[in-house]
């Protein structure tokens, strides 16, 4: 089976553009506690894992020492995402639960409860708002200084699957399930453009640098780069052979990491491309067979790391 | 569904009694309907179920999902769409979409996927396969999603009790795929035809909820 993955693969994935993994830090965690799924900090300097055992643990990088371990108590981790400035680690269930902890301390800031499953949520860059996208209902807007709900942000039916804050905070964009990508005002979630040129649902959504335009990546295997000020469709690099999961703009705003993932089945392995955006092309593109990617990011440095997990083996592999 | 009891003559009287406040203001032949037709059974909603990936939009009106040829079991769905008053709600619509018979979804085009054509009285029928297992869900399924003015979305799933994963016993092992939070999305499955070329029929109404 293995074989004729492999054989797939150099079929459908074209060559790798010089580019490959360089296992940096392979980190071990007990065997009940498989990391599912990692996030990055915006600098690089930690990597936070949802493990099988229900906790998150919080390593440093590049030394992979064990820093903290959270747990979200009755409920299974369905999201992990670091603030703008990396100084929190915020943790969403799959019973609505959200948790806030500073990092590196590991104090606990802030918990409440959404009410349904956390499919997705982004902290504001100042850190006074969180939008929150919950499973099947409206995602919803917060006031974390108020710890009040500032309004709900619906779709035309179902709910949200991804959303991020602009850098300069003015605007907060939605990729809902009905396939249409909204943008809202930050501070009152009044709707400002909606993008409906996407036919396919859209899995992950960045900003650029000077927030004026989504890029937006999802089902249909594209990335399409969106305009903020009236939601036009401007653009769509070329189409790769995998959908999309994660994009993370690097600290430049120049490079776009893709993480990719099988339809047909998440545990297969998928590619990781970087994307020069302003060319719309290929920078980097990686398939390793035996690597499943889980998350993303980049250093200080502006070089890409992505994570996978290999059993009780956390690894995380630079692209060279 | 709910089954009236025939009714008291007590009950009539008191309905017929209850209809004069209304004949004052409206007019007779009004009055005369709704004491002569029978009151629409009001049913419960069925229950949501989430939308799951993969929902493309602007799929083609259709009722014919497979083509000539397609492997897998050739399946029949049939049903009618309520509202909780029992009402078959105006200009209703019903997207549905599957995997193939391999379990594989269509992203680059629309196979099995569809608007279907609903008349005026609900009714809904189309002609597919059974899907098979996607690697990433544990039991067979068909997406819908079913929109009417002045009711809430509809999403949801159908499942099929013939389904291996229920073991012949969905009412005990229907939790065997965690997405299934209601026993009443797993319909039963009429298995016909010739036994070379068997067929199944699926009945699965749908009940919204009023805004």
């Amino acid at each position: 089976m293995t074989w004729i993955r492999i054989c797939c693969a150099l079929v459908l994935v074209p060559p790798a553009l010089g580019a490959s993994l360089k296992l940096e830090k392979t980190i071990t965690v007990p065997p009940e506690a498989v990391v599912r799924f990692t996030a990055v900090s915006p600098k690089g300097d930690w990597v936070a894992g949802a493990c099988q055992d229900g906790r998150v643990r919080l390593w440093s990088f590049p030394a992979g020492e064990l820093r903290q371990v959270f747990d979200l108590e009755d409920q299974r981790v369905s999201r992990l995402r670091f603030s703008g400035d990396g100084a929190l680690l915020a943790v969403g269930g799959d019973r609505g639960g959200i948790r806030i902890w500073n990092i590196p301390s590991g104090k606990l800031k802030l918990q409440f409860k959404v009410g349904e499953p956390v499919v997705a949520f982004a902290i504001s860059p100042d850190r006074t708002l969180l939008a929150v996208a919950r499973k099947d209902e409206p995602a919803q807007l917060w006031d974390l200084t108020t710890e009040s709900r500032i309004t709900d942000l619906p779709a035309r039916f179902a709910g949200s699957l991804s959303l991020d804050f602009s850098p300069d905070g003015q605007w907060l964009a939605l990729a809902d399930a009905d396939t249409e990508i909204r943008i809202y005002e930050s501070r009152t979630g009044a709707l400002r453009a909606t993008s409906d040129d996407l036919l396919l649902e859209t899995f992950a959504i960045a900003f650029s640098q000077d927030s004026r335009f989504v890029y937006a990546g999802g089902a249909d295997k594209t990335v399409s780069l969106i305009a903020v000020a009236g939601g036009k469709l401007l653009r769509t690099f070329p189409r790769q052979t995998h959908a999309v999961s994660e994009l993370k703009l690097s600290p430049d705003g120049k490079i776009l990491l893709a993480i990719y993932f099988d339809e047909k089945g998440l545990a297969n392995p998928a590619p990781v491309v970087v994307w020069n955006v302003a060319a719309g092309s290929v920078e980097a593109q990686v398939f390793e067979p035996e690597v499943t990617p889980n998350g993303g990011g980049f250093l200080g440095s502006g070089r890409v790391i992505v994570t996978s997990s290999a059993g009780p083996k956390l690894q995380v592999w630079s692209v060279r | 569904m709910m089954h009236r009891s025939p009714l008291s003559r007590r009950e009539i009287l008191g309905r017929c009694l209850g209809s004069l406040t209304i004949l004052c203001s409206t007019s007779a032949l009004r009055v005369a309907k709704a004491v002569a037709l029978p009151q629409a059974q009001h049913r419960k909603p069925t229950p949501a179920n989430e939308i799951g990936s993969f929902y493309k939009k602007r799929a083609p009106k259709a009722a014919m999902l497979r083509a000539p040829g397609d492997p897998g079991m050739p399946l029949t769905v049939r049903g009618q769409v309520f509202n909780t008053r029992g009402d078959a709600p105006a200009n209703a619509g019903i997207e549905v979409w599957q995997a193939d018979h391999l379990g594989r979804y269509d992203l680059d085009g629309y196979r099995y996927r569809a608007q279907l054509p609903v008349d005026p009285a609900g009714v809904y029928e189309f002609e597919s396969v059974i899907p098979g297992h996607h690697p990433d869900r544990v039991c067979q399924h068909i997406h819908y999603l079913v929109l009417a003015p002045g009711h809430k979305p509809l999403v949801t799933q159908l499942y099929f009790a013939t389904d291996p994963v229920f073991e012949g016993d969905p009412d005990h092992n229907f939790g065997r795929d965690p997405l299934i939070h209601s026993r009443e999305l797993v319909r039963p499955v009429v298995l016909g035809g010739d036994p070379r070329e068997m067929q199944a029929l699926v009945h699965f109404d749908l009940v919204l909820e009023l805004l």
